[in-house]
């Protein structure tokens, strides 16, 4: 692993660099439009877009609306055309969007997401959507300096300057930035710029770590349920905690991992398209049959199964939990359903039935 | 290149949804007497006015039709007897809506046209492809390539309001133990402190033991509008409900009432006088000209009358609501669509909403698929389009859906004109009278319009 320093000025200069090179650059932006900002009563969303110039990027953000997820795994795509030609179908591949991307500014939440969509999309069955656009990704990681009050990354095994994910992580360290080299990708974007970039020498990111995770207000490690859950399964918590969910999908459409999909055709009379659209198991739909039954008949089975995939299921499959901890369905949710406190009220129930 | 073949080319495309009575026999009539007129109609027949849903509306222009003409009976001469006046009702608001989404009205027509009427239809139809024609191309679904409309009015920065005295949450106790110690209720939705990250906030709570009841608070951070769980299928297992209410969703349990989806006598309301709630460190836009500081229809009244402070008159969304209107449509167009194209999806603004109760929603329904559920501009637009349309007459303004929205869109703009204009036409204000008709479930033989031909 490399290890550099970069000043904020080279920093800058490195972004339209890579602009100027032709590579896609996507960072968080303020959106400027009439609409309302989300809730941080700026006056307007921050989300991750396509920059002409470093100039663009929000200077002052400390998470997006948005997480990066849609660039990887948009909220709808066409993934098969068709058309009837006398009488006959004709399918079309769409065009697989292959541009060469870098994603800055990640925070290292949003980008240990990565490697979770990784082993669904990437694993016994490639997606070629999702892939393509993955080996094309560069991902610019930017440690946390600021952890807001919803945040709880140290909690799920994370930490606001944690690598994963990351091709290239920058720590802020006192003026400068501390730049970890990560992989070959991102080997490859510091040394086309090998002048902007002076040797690490004595930088650390230890003390930066210490002092994000001290302002830090929920770290306490969270508990998982892969052995328990089929205990648990059938308890009364679930409904006493889902009581409260509306049951809209701001928790699964704000969060960096979630990644149910629907699969829709739209067409007309002699020619449609197949459409992959993001999809919420917190909806009524998400399992309802076309008999009529539905086998998670009330949001309490919803909702258990939207905290069970994160902290049991996923973890069986792929052994890690399904949260990065950013804390975005916290602050999002309509009613305030709380994940962090919801998994140690399901822990605590399950000790009180002695699982 | 190509576009400009296609514009030379280009002739309006018009879509006419006519009642099966008069106007398709007018139009027939027309075709009988040899009358020549403008080919460019499709003409699709339906049983009356009264069926003529927007939605078909909606989906011909998300098709790429240039214009829409609606056309039926003369009021008195409906074959349903007044299918035609409901349809009124409707184009009233309806119009209303498409010219403040930033529609060129040139593209939207009504007419009555009955079945003598062949001539009529004939000159109707010129004239309105000529306009259409004017009006050029319809604009694609699509997001807008130059630019998006910023609104220039702001609104009001107006501080917290006083925090209510501490009395109110020790009364809401006391009545919720009351209620709940008797049997009277099952449960008592109110609210409680929220903890952790969501510190200083308040959250929506069920309190079913008269133990728990000193759970229950009421300060300015109790902003959800409670009405929602009224008829949530988990809280309804419970019998009859206590819920704590201010006047703004007293008005949304009135909408409820009035619409037959629960009981006057099914819930128990705790009216609380309300001077104000805190939207991200300021009053709410909705509390500025709140008209039911004090609440209007309660079971029990937490609060003093007498110190609710004096409202201001004018709604603080109307100054933005007149500069949108001073803009060309295509500006409201552009102000509209960037924030339409964002939307995912996550039908927060639909959850939050106590009178979307539909089970399934109209969003659901895919036999035909009217709303495409896919997140793409076109789907986004016809979805937010058929929310506030859905909403036109029976929303409250508890603002809920504009909180809630992740992308922030302006849905309150959108139910506020809607209102606005349901106000201005049938002199109604939703949410006060439980026995009152909803405006477009009804009609009058004297609706004022002065846009159908």
């Amino acid at each position: 692993m490399l290890r550099k320093r970069l000043t904020r000025e080279n920093l800058n200069k490195w972004i339209d660099g890579l602009v100027a090179s032709g590579l896609r650059v996507i960072a968080p932006v303020r959106e400027r439009d009439g609409g309302r900002g989300a809730r941080d009563g700026k006056g307007g969303l921050t989300l991750f877009r396509p920059i002409t110039s470093s100039a663009e990027i929000a200077a002052d953000y400390t998470k997006t609306d948005l997480p990066f997820k849609e660039w990887l795994f948009p909220p709808t795509e066409v993934i098969l055309h068709y058309r009837i030609v006398d009488g006959e179908p004709v399918l079309e591949d769409p065009e697989v969007d292959a541009t060469k991307t870098v994603a800055l500014f990640l925070r290292p939440c949003d980008a240990a997401a990565i490697p979770i969509l990784d082993s669904v999309f990437g694993g016994d069955y490639e997606d070629e959507f999702y892939m393509t656009r993955r080996r094309n990704l560069t991902v610019v990681g930017l440690s946390c300096t600021e952890p807001q009050p919803e945040c709880f990354c140290a909690a799920v095994g994370l930490s606001p300057t944690s690598e994963a994910g990351s091709d290239i992580l920058l720590t802020p360290v006192g003026d400068e930035f501390l730049v970890e080299v990560l992989t070959e990708k991102g080997e490859q974007l510091v040394n086309q710029y090998a002048d902007l970039f002076a040797d690490a020498g004595d930088l650390t990111k230890e003390q930066v770590t210490e002092q994000a995770i001290a302002k830090m207000l929920r770290k306490e490690s969270l508990p998982t349920f892969a052995e328990t859950y089929s205990e648990l399964f059938e308890h009364p918590v679930w409904e006493e905690i889902a009581r409260k969910c509306l049951g809209c999908g701001v928790c699964a459409y704000s969060c960096p991992t979630c990644h149910c999909y629907d699969i829709v055709d739209e067409a007309t009379l002699f020619e449609g398209v197949r459409c992959r659209n993001w999809d919420c198991c917190g909806f009524a739909l998400f399992t309802l049959h076309a008999s009529g039954h539905n086998p998670r008949p009330t949001q309490a089975h919803r909702y258990r199964q939207r905290v069970l995939h994160k902290f049991a299921y996923f973890l069986q499959t792929y052994g890690r939990n399904m949260c990065v901890g950013c804390g975005r369905c916290v602050i999002k949710c309509p009613v305030g359903m709380d994940i962090y406190e919801v998994v140690q009220k399901v822990a605590q129930a399950s000790e009180r039935v002695g699982v | 290149m190509a576009n400009e073949v296609r514009e030379r080319n280009w002739e309006p495309k018009i879509v006419a949804f006519v009642c099966n009575w008069c106007t398709y026999v007018g139009a027939d009539a027309a075709g009988t007497s040899r009358m020549q007129y403008a080919p460019n109609v499709r003409i699709i027949r339906f049983p009356c006015t009264g069926r003529i849903d927007p939605l078909f509306i909606i989906r011909a222009f998300q098709h790429g039709v240039d214009g829409v003409i609606v056309s039926g009976c003369h009021p008195g001469d409906c074959h349903y007897v007044s299918g035609n006046l409901l349809a009124r009702r409707r184009w009233i608001v309806f119009r209303k809506l498409m010219d403040f989404l930033g529609l060129d009205l040139r593209r939207l027509h009504f007419a009555w046209v009955s079945a003598t009427e062949g001539a009529k239809w004939a000159h109707l139809v010129n004239e309105i492809v000529e306009e259409v024609r004017q009006a050029g191309p319809a604009p694609t679904w699509a997001m807008p390539t130059n630019g998006a409309t910023q609104i220039e009015a702001s609104l009001p920065e107006i501080g917290p309001p006083p925090s209510p005295p501490p009395e109110l949450t020790s009364q809401i106790r006391e009545i919720a133990k009351q209620l709940l110690g008797t049997g009277e209720v099952g449960v008592v939705v109110g609210y409680e402190k929220a903890t952790g990250a969501r510190e200083g906030a308040a959250t929506p709570t069920f309190v079913n033991k008269p133990e728990d009841a000193d759970r229950l608070i009421f300060n300015e951070h109790c902003i959800h509008n409670l009405a929602v769980y009224l008829t949530n299928p988990l809280v309804k297992k419970f019998g009859k409900v206590g819920i704590v209410a201010k006047g703004c969703d007293i008005r949304s349990i009135v909408g409820l009432i009035q619409e037959n989806q629960i009981k006057r006598e099914d819930v128990s309301i705790i009216g609380v006088v309300c001077n104000g709630v805190v939207v991200n460190g300021r009053l709410a836009d909705k509390c500025v000209a709140c008209p039911v500081k004090v609440p209007h229809i309660y079971d029990h009244l937490v609060g003093d009358p007498s110190s609710v402070q004096t409202t201001a008159s004018e709604h603080p969304l109307d100054a933005q609501i007149a500069y949108l209107e001073s803009l060309s449509p295509e500006e409201r167009w552009n102000f509209w669509m960037p924030q339409f194209a964002r939307c995912i999806r996550c039908y927060a603004c639909r959850a939050v909403c106590p009178l979307c109760y539909c089970q399934p929603c109209i969003a659901e329904k895919h036999r035909p698929q009217w709303i495409p559920t896919s997140p793409h501009p076109q789907g986004n637009l016809a979805w937010n389009i058929i929310r506030a349309w859905h909403l036109a007459g029976r929303c409250v303004g508890c603002g809920e859906c504009t909180r809630v929205c992740p992308v922030g869109i302006r849905l309150d703009l959108l139910n506020r004109k809607l209102a606005i204009e349901v106000e201005r036409a049938f002199n109604y204000r939703p949410g006060f009278d439980p026995s009152a008709p909803t405006p477009l479930s009804t009609h009058r033989p004297d609706d004022k319009e002065d846009f159908i031909r």
